[in-house]
């Protein structure tokens, strides 16, 4: 098949072709361009192989249909020949771009290219001051136009690179898990060190981002406070807007480098994470091969003994003593039921601290206070009795006095004490008084 | 802390898997589900009878070994050597190990070709034939919950992760890293005696807890020991 040598011309010395008839072509052919484009993504094709990527999806067409086809393809600039190789085919490099934005595929940019457009920000808005400067208001507003241009191929550019991203994590992840390793990741590797990496020191406060974002703010707020003072050469609107742009795209930079970080970091570390494995276990042997099984320090060496208990007792009584848990059955709670009466007497409440210093006041002059609680509660408890005994003859309300250690019998116990004679504090103060007005 | 008791229901086949070495995984649901619920109830209970029940995140329990008596047995060493090898074989092969031992799986046709190729490391934990790998690891590996046999393929479960977490260990020690380019010996693991291991295998009663018989020491020798950690405490 012969084609016309013409269109193997440079793009510029073709004619014009009217855009309505190329996007009329795309319309009409997408069904077969669709399914091109994923080949062309990935390479050339040689005409042969256009042929019969062609014939596959129109069964029914003739050889001539297909001639007839890449004919047009061919003269609508849609498809172009691959330089120094007329027989291999490429898609048109602008409606590459155009159909991968139709189709939703993104092909990540170099963090290159950002830091380029930021540099010609940075130019332009010297270009700006300097048109200001020189009151050329025609200049400054081509100049203004050209920023703002400018600023929105940077957005479009971020817009596709993130797309572009989350692709890359999705190939990652869904790739087959029995692929080699290296290749799995490659692409996320590859993309955080071209890519995420450098966006982050471009992005940083200090990088080259920031710095252009600041120089561009700068001119455009110092523009609008000279407007007011030195007059106007361009609507304040334009200025505010171009303004209001950079800050979206500043906005944009950090959100989009904060989505490649989500998406590409935890799959970076699972990279990062095999290799460490695997690197480990390669290491490991290594050393077993050079020393022997023992080799691999201990304390990074998981332990299997039987697990010892540090309860008192041996393992056969904890696993009893575990068996009888798991066997346990609580004994049902009976509470008293309110219809019922109580044989014999009631139990007697215990005795509160007030009604027994009162006991023991009422008891005053006490020549032995154990003898005496003794007598008041003959059945009562050595513990109950002892407390009784500090607790009282401790109170100020009484004044004690010590005697010989002798032996008490409680009910249980025998008990060997001194124990006091207690007598009223006043008594003991009036007694005092006297004795000191009979001295004087 | 509240124990109802009622509500564990699972405490009897809980400990007795936990006591013999076992992880528990989502391959036991039942026993799974309900450490999952009642995790600090377990944790609680095992506590206070003298056991340190872990639960990883990664989806398995199990009971921390007697750190006084901290020693890698000869199962530890041969297991952690098949994994090595088998990270190392998959790699080879250009297969994710990472995949394949978490959660994923190898036919034991595989294990011939692999005796084959690493015979000489496998010699070093007594392995010579594939019936002696099987015993040896694989059913160490089944018996401890770390994989599960179904029909000529074993599965590897999330306990795995233990000796995940050796290679990591392995490859961040760097004085293992430095001392393989050095004439200097490595640091050795002290062993247990070999033979409670054997004792552990040859045992068809999980429940067999008679001791192991590694106190050869004498009872004048024990107060001997007793009194200089004492003296050596003291200093």
């Amino acid at each position: 098949m012969q084609y016309n040598r013409r269109f193997y011309l440079p793009v510029s010395d073709h004619p014009m072709i009217e855009p309505k008839r190329v996007l009329r072509a795309l319309a009409e052919h997408w069904a077969l361009l669709e399914p091109l484009c994923e080949h062309f993504d990935q390479g050339t094709l040689s005409l042969s192989e256009l042929r019969l990527q062609l014939a596959a999806q129109q069964l029914e067409s003739t050889p001539q249909d297909i001639t007839t086809l890449l004919d047009v393809w061919i003269r609508l600039d849609i498809l172009v020949p691959v330089a120094k190789s007329p027989n291999r085919f490429e898609l048109n490099a602008q409606i590459h771009d155009f159909l991968s934005y139709l189709r939703r595929e993104h092909r990540l940019g170099l963090c290159l290219e950002i830091e380029a457009y930021l540099r010609h920000l940075e130019r332009l808005a010297g270009y700006i001051q300097e048109a200001f400067d020189a009151r050329d208001a025609n200049d400054l507003a081509r100049q203004l136009r050209l920023l703002d241009m400018r600023v929105r191929d940077v957005l479009k550019k971020l817009a596709n690179d993130e797309q572009a991203l989350v692709a890359v994590a999705e190939r990652a992840k869904t790739s087959d898990r029995q692929i080699p390793l290296r290749q799995r990741y490659a692409e996320v590797l590859a993309t955080w060190d071209e890519y995420v990496e450098p966006m982050i020191q471009l992005v940083n406060a200090d990088g080259a981002f920031e710095q252009g974002v600041r120089k561009v703010e700068n001119v455009l707020l110092r523009m609008l406070t000279d407007q007011q003072r030195l007059g106007h050469l361009v609507d304040d609107d334009m200025l505010l807007r171009t303004h209001a742009r950079i800050l979206e795209m500043q906005t944009s930079a950090q959100l989009t480098l904060r989505h490649a970080r989500e998406l590409l970091l935890p799959l970076r570390e699972e990279a990062r994470r095999h290799n460490a494995v695997t690197r480990g276990a390669a290491l490991a042997l290594s050393a077993i091969r050079r020393r022997g099984i023992d080799a691999v320090p201990q304390a990074a060496m998981p332990m299997f003994t039987r697990p010892q208990s540090t309860f008192l007792g041996s393992a056969n009584q904890v696993e009893a003593y575990v068996y009888a848990l798991a066997r346990f059955e609580p004994k049902p709670a009976h509470f008293p039921k309110a219809n019922i009466t109580r044989k014999g007497e009631p139990p007697r409440a215990p005795r509160t601290v007030k009604e027994m210093v009162e006991r023991c006041e009422d008891a005053l002059p006490m020549p032995d206070l154990m003898v005496w609680l003794l007598e008041q509660e003959p059945t009562g408890a050595t513990d109950e009795l002892l407390y009784w005994f500090s607790r009282l003859s401790r109170d100020k309300r009484f004044t004690r006095e010590r005697l010989e250690r002798r032996e008490y019998l409680t009910q249980e116990h025998r008990v060997s004490l001194r124990s006091f004679a207690l007598l009223s504090s006043k008594d003991a103060t009036t007694e005092n008084s006297e004795g000191t007005a009979h001295a004087s | 802390m509240h124990l109802d008791l009622s509500e564990m229901t699972q405490l009897a086949p809980i400990f007795r898997e936990l006591f013999k070495g076992y992880h528990v995984s989502r391959r036991d649901p039942e026993l799974y589900a309900q450490l999952s619920n009642l995790q600090d109830q377990y944790r609680g209970l095992f506590k206070a009878l003298g056991f340190e029940l872990v639960c990883d995140t990664r989806g398995f329990y199990y009971f921390v070994p007697d750190l006084a008596a901290a020693q890698v047995n000869k199962t530890a060493q041969r297991l952690a050597l098949f994994t090595f090898i088998l990270v190392e074989h998959l790699a080879d092969q250009g297969r994710d190990p990472v995949a394949v031992l978490d959660g994923g799986s190898l036919g034991r046709d595989e294990l011939p070709s692999l005796l084959e190729k690493y015979r000489d490391l496998f010699l070093q934990a007594e392995v010579q034939t594939q019936e002696e790998l099987e015993e040896k690891i694989m059913r160490r590996m089944t018996q401890l919950g770390f994989a599960a046999e179904e029909v000529g393929i074993y599965r590897f479960l999330p306990p795995m992760h233990r000796f995940l977490d050796v290679c990591l260990s392995v490859q961040q020690d760097r004085d293992l890293a430095a001392s393989l380019h050095s004439a200097l010996p490595l640091p050795a693991p002290v062993l247990i005696d070999e033979d409670s291991d054997e004792r552990l295998l040859e045992t068809d009663d999980p429940l067999d807890l008679t001791e192991f018989d590694e106190s050869a020491e004498t009872e004048e020798q024990a107060l001997a020991r007793a009194i200089a950690e004492e003296q050596e405490h003291d200093a």
